[in-house]
């Protein structure tokens, strides 16, 4: 894709790559405490139906996703295997830090064991906050990232330059 | 299969016949314990405790399982009677400032039910669950070894137990089949549940606490209002 | 071995000698598989590391701490009230239940009783964060023989109760509800009718289980005979819940020891199962859950008159003292040891967590099970991790 490398894509052909990838993100349920149950409840019960915004919630591994959704207390034990599930998945990789213990630690903040926030290992698109969020917040956040995504210059992002959000 | 349940309601008689229970509990032991029996307390109607000496807190296992039919075992754990040395100033800056307290006041050790002579406490849990029974047992950790016998030989399910106190605590437990890390990662160091363990994060930010003591404003006439929702209401 | 005849005993001895010729042939090369952090069938994170021969598992060593947030610690540097919506978090699917014997041996400490409409809503929200949590495990157990299905049905039901849950203290998930010497709020109008209706949604999701899963040969083949627990190991290990009632121990602290909570004014039945086995375990619990309707059912006709709430200072100080409330949770029996020295924050909590207990015993369990065995009894089990770990 000559295209590409020289960093002239016709914006008619990026907003169409990007619709694409955008509705057809695969995520995986890195459920770690409560929050993976409102996770599941979003993901998983008929009431939230969250295929509906183009969310496939079914990889069973990390090698096939678009999307994390860190869910619940990440503690210091669990931060190397998060990390190494980070560096599994296929570029381009989007998470979502659901819940008060991943963005910042949460009712754990002064815990000898708790890691203060998922974003100390990766880096962090989109931030739920809640304690637990409801689903329909998560299914808020999963919009507001793919919103960012249709956004995105591929070229920009394909050169590994930063990502222009507008 | 299964049993009706017993759907009477506990009366006053009931509770003097589990008071005699309780106290049938303790002469059985102080009978076979004897001097190994340091100390007990009965809150009648309520719960047993007795403190053994160390040395004996294998065998009060076994005498309570073989001999008295305590047959279900529901936990070990351990208890560090230190007053914390950071004072006050691992709570928050409000409770300080409405307590008065000085934070580096040195305080004594006060022991719980029971009494006590060291640090640090080894206190364990026993039902039985065909009498319905249960007790409080206690027992002083040697100061110099920090060593008492483990109950893996009595209880098989003390093991996780132990190796949770030996590593919150710091305590051995002697014959005990692996005392591992159970939480921690390998390299983590300390052994938090200790008094004198610091909470780093509160020490650089201290949790501004109990907020809405305070009246709310507006509602001066809150003073004797019962609520007991302190801060998340 | 007792009655053995001679001939059976040849018979016994032939074939074990046969099948070590088999093993010889077949000798596998010691193999250690690794099922974690982060796997399906782990709810959560844990760790399981099973040496394996062939199929067979040889030793498994359960690795925890992936969910290990201090508890214990964070206890001694909250007030009693901060305390309540921090151990809110341990069972997180019936989280009301986790936070009434906490609140229940600072009661017994500070003396004070919370009047009876407050114990009634107790009990009632009580049996209902129980539906909330054992239907998910209903849901997840056929997931584990490999029925995606339920687990769908599961969440849709669920939600009805969480609704109920959530009209009545404000919080879907964690509550935070209790109070020392009462509840924070009295129930919202029309609460009591409507929550009427999902106990019987939720009787009809018991039904549809039974119909969908308990008859199928399929989850009849991989949970029949598995994993066994004799009913004195399973107490040396401190069992309790359905796991010990499932071995035919027939022992619940709802009714032998009620303290506080109002089991003792209803009609109902302690399930057990003399198989111990991996069935035993799914149907008790499915049992109790019907049980539970029932409970809310009848609560729900007597809830008596009056204020909820008793009258305690604003500012809590809890008595010093020590003292130990275990109830009946879904999980199983959970306990808090409560050591007081008359502060605002609890000198020492032991949280005895029902699902520490039930999964000590899963290196003793696992020894021998074939590898797809691993997934149906760590599901029986029923544990969850923030239940184990604290
Ligand atoms: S943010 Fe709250 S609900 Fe979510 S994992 Fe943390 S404690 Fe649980």
């Amino acid at each position: 894709m000559g295209l590409v490398e020289s960093g002239k894509i016709p914006k008619g052909i990026t907003s169409l790559l990007n619709m694409s990838r955008k509705y057809s993100l695969w995520v995986y349920q890195w459920g770690l405490a409560c929050c993976a149950i409102e996770m599941g409840a979003a993901f998983g019960s008929p009431r939230y139906d969250v295929m509906r915004l183009g969310v496939i919630p079914l990889p069973a591994s990390p090698r096939q996703t678009d999307l994390v959704v860190v869910s619940g207390t990440v503690t210091d034990k669990m931060a190397p295997a998060v990390k190494r599930l980070y560096e599994q998945m296929p570029e381009p990789k989007y998470v979502i830090s659901m819940g008060s213990c991943a963005n910042c630690g949460g009712p754990y903040w002064d815990s000898y064991s708790v890691t203060k926030g998922v974003d100390q290992i990766i880096p962090v698109d989109v931030y739920v906050p809640g304690c637990p969020p409801r689903p329909e917040a998560l299914l808020e956040g999963i919009v507001m990232l793919q919103e960012r995504i249709q956004n995105e210059d591929m070229a920009a992002r394909w050169k590994g330059e930063s990502i222009v959000v507008d | 299969m299964s049993q009706l349940s017993s759907t009477d309601t506990p009366t006053e008689e009931a509770e003097i016949a589990t008071d005699t229970v309780r106290e049938a509990m303790l002469e059985q032991l102080s009978a076979e314990l004897g001097d190994a029996l340091v100390g007990s307390h009965l809150e009648p109607g309520i719960d047993l405790t007795i403190r053994v000496t160390a040395d004996a807190w294998a065998q009060t296992a076994e005498f309570l399982k073989n001999g008295m039919g305590f047959a279900y075992f529901s936990f070990v754990s351990a208890i560090d009677w230190l007053p914390s040395p950071f004072g006050r100033d691992m709570d928050s800056q409000v409770d300080l400032a409405l307590e008065g307290a000085d934070p580096k006041e040195a305080e004594e050790m006060i022991w719980g039910l029971a009494g006590g002579e060291t640090r640090f406490q080894v206190f364990a849990r026993v039902n039985d669950i065909v009498g319905h029974r249960a007790l409080t047992i206690k027992a002083d950790v040697p100061a110099d070894t920090l060593t008492v016998p483990s109950w893996v030989g009595t209880y098989a399910g003390a093991n996780w137990h132990e190796r949770e106190a030996w590593e919150m605590f710091g305590i051995n437990f002697e014959g005990h089949p692996g005392l591992r890390h159970i939480y921690l990662p390998g390299e983590f160091e300390g052994n938090p549940m200790r008094k004198d363990f610091p909470l780093l994060a509160r020490r650089v930010k201290p949790w501004p606490g109990i907020v809405d003591v305070e009246a709310m404003p507006g509602s001066d006439d809150e003073e004797d209002e019962t609520d007991a929702g302190g801060s998340n209401d | 071995m007792t009655d053995i005849s001679d001939r059976q005993q040849l018979g016994y001895i032939a074939s074990q000698a046969a099948d070590a010729r088999l093993n010889l042939e077949l000798e596998t090369e010691g193999m250690t598989l690794n099922i974690g952090p982060q796997h399906p069938a782990t709810h959560g994170t844990l760790r399981i590391i099973a040496k394996l021969d062939g199929e067979q598992v040889i030793a498994a060593d359960p690795v925890m701490g992936y969910m290990h947030r201090g508890y214990e610690k964070l206890t001694e540097v909250r007030t009693y009230p901060q305390v309540t919506s921090l151990i809110n978090r341990i069972d997180w699917l019936g989280s009301f239940a986790n936070e009434v014997p906490f609140i229940l041996a600072a009661e017994q400490l500070m003396e004070v009783e919370a009047p009876p409409r407050a114990q009634w809503i107790r009990t009632i929200l009580f049996e209902m964060s129980r539906i909330a949590n054992v239907v998910l495990f209903l849901g997840d157990m056929a997931v584990q023989v490999g029925a995606v299905t339920p687990v769908f049905f599961a969440f849709r039901d669920r939600e009805h109760i969480l609704n109920q849950i959530e009209s009545a203290t404000g919080g879907r998930f964690h509550p935070n509800f209790d109070r020392i010497g009462g509840l924070k709020d009295d129930l919202p109008a029309g609460w009591v009718a409507e929550t009427k209706q999902v106990m019987k949604k939720m009787r009809g999701f018991c039904d549809e289980i039974e119909t969908l899963v308990m008859g199928n040969e399929i989850f009849q083949k991989r949970t029949r005979g598995i994993g066994v627990i004799p009913p004195d190991v399973g107490l040396q290990y401190g069992l309790s819940g359905a796991n010990i009632r499932g071995s035919g121990v027939d022992w619940d602290v709802r009714r032998d020891n009620p303290n506080g909570l109002v089991y003792d004014q209803v009609d109902w039945k302690v399930w057990t199962h003399p198989d111990g086995d991996s069935f035993s375990r799914f149907w008790v619990r499915l049992q109790e859950v019907r049980e539970a309707t029932k409970i809310v059912d009848q609560l729900l006709d007597t809830i008596p008159a009056g204020p909820i709430m008793a009258k305690v200072p604003r500012i809590i100080k809890v008595t010093a003292g020590e003292a130990y409330v275990e109830t009946e949770n879904p999980l199983g029996v959970m306990g808090y040891y409560v050591i007081s020295k008359g502060d605002l924050v609890p000198y020492r909590v032991k949280i005895r967590s029902a699902s520490f207990n039930n999964m000590s015993i899963t290196p003793w369990l696992l020894k021998g099970v074939y590898v797809p065995d691993i997934v149906t009894i760590l599901g029986s089990l029923y544990f969850i991790l923030g239940d184990i770990d604290r």
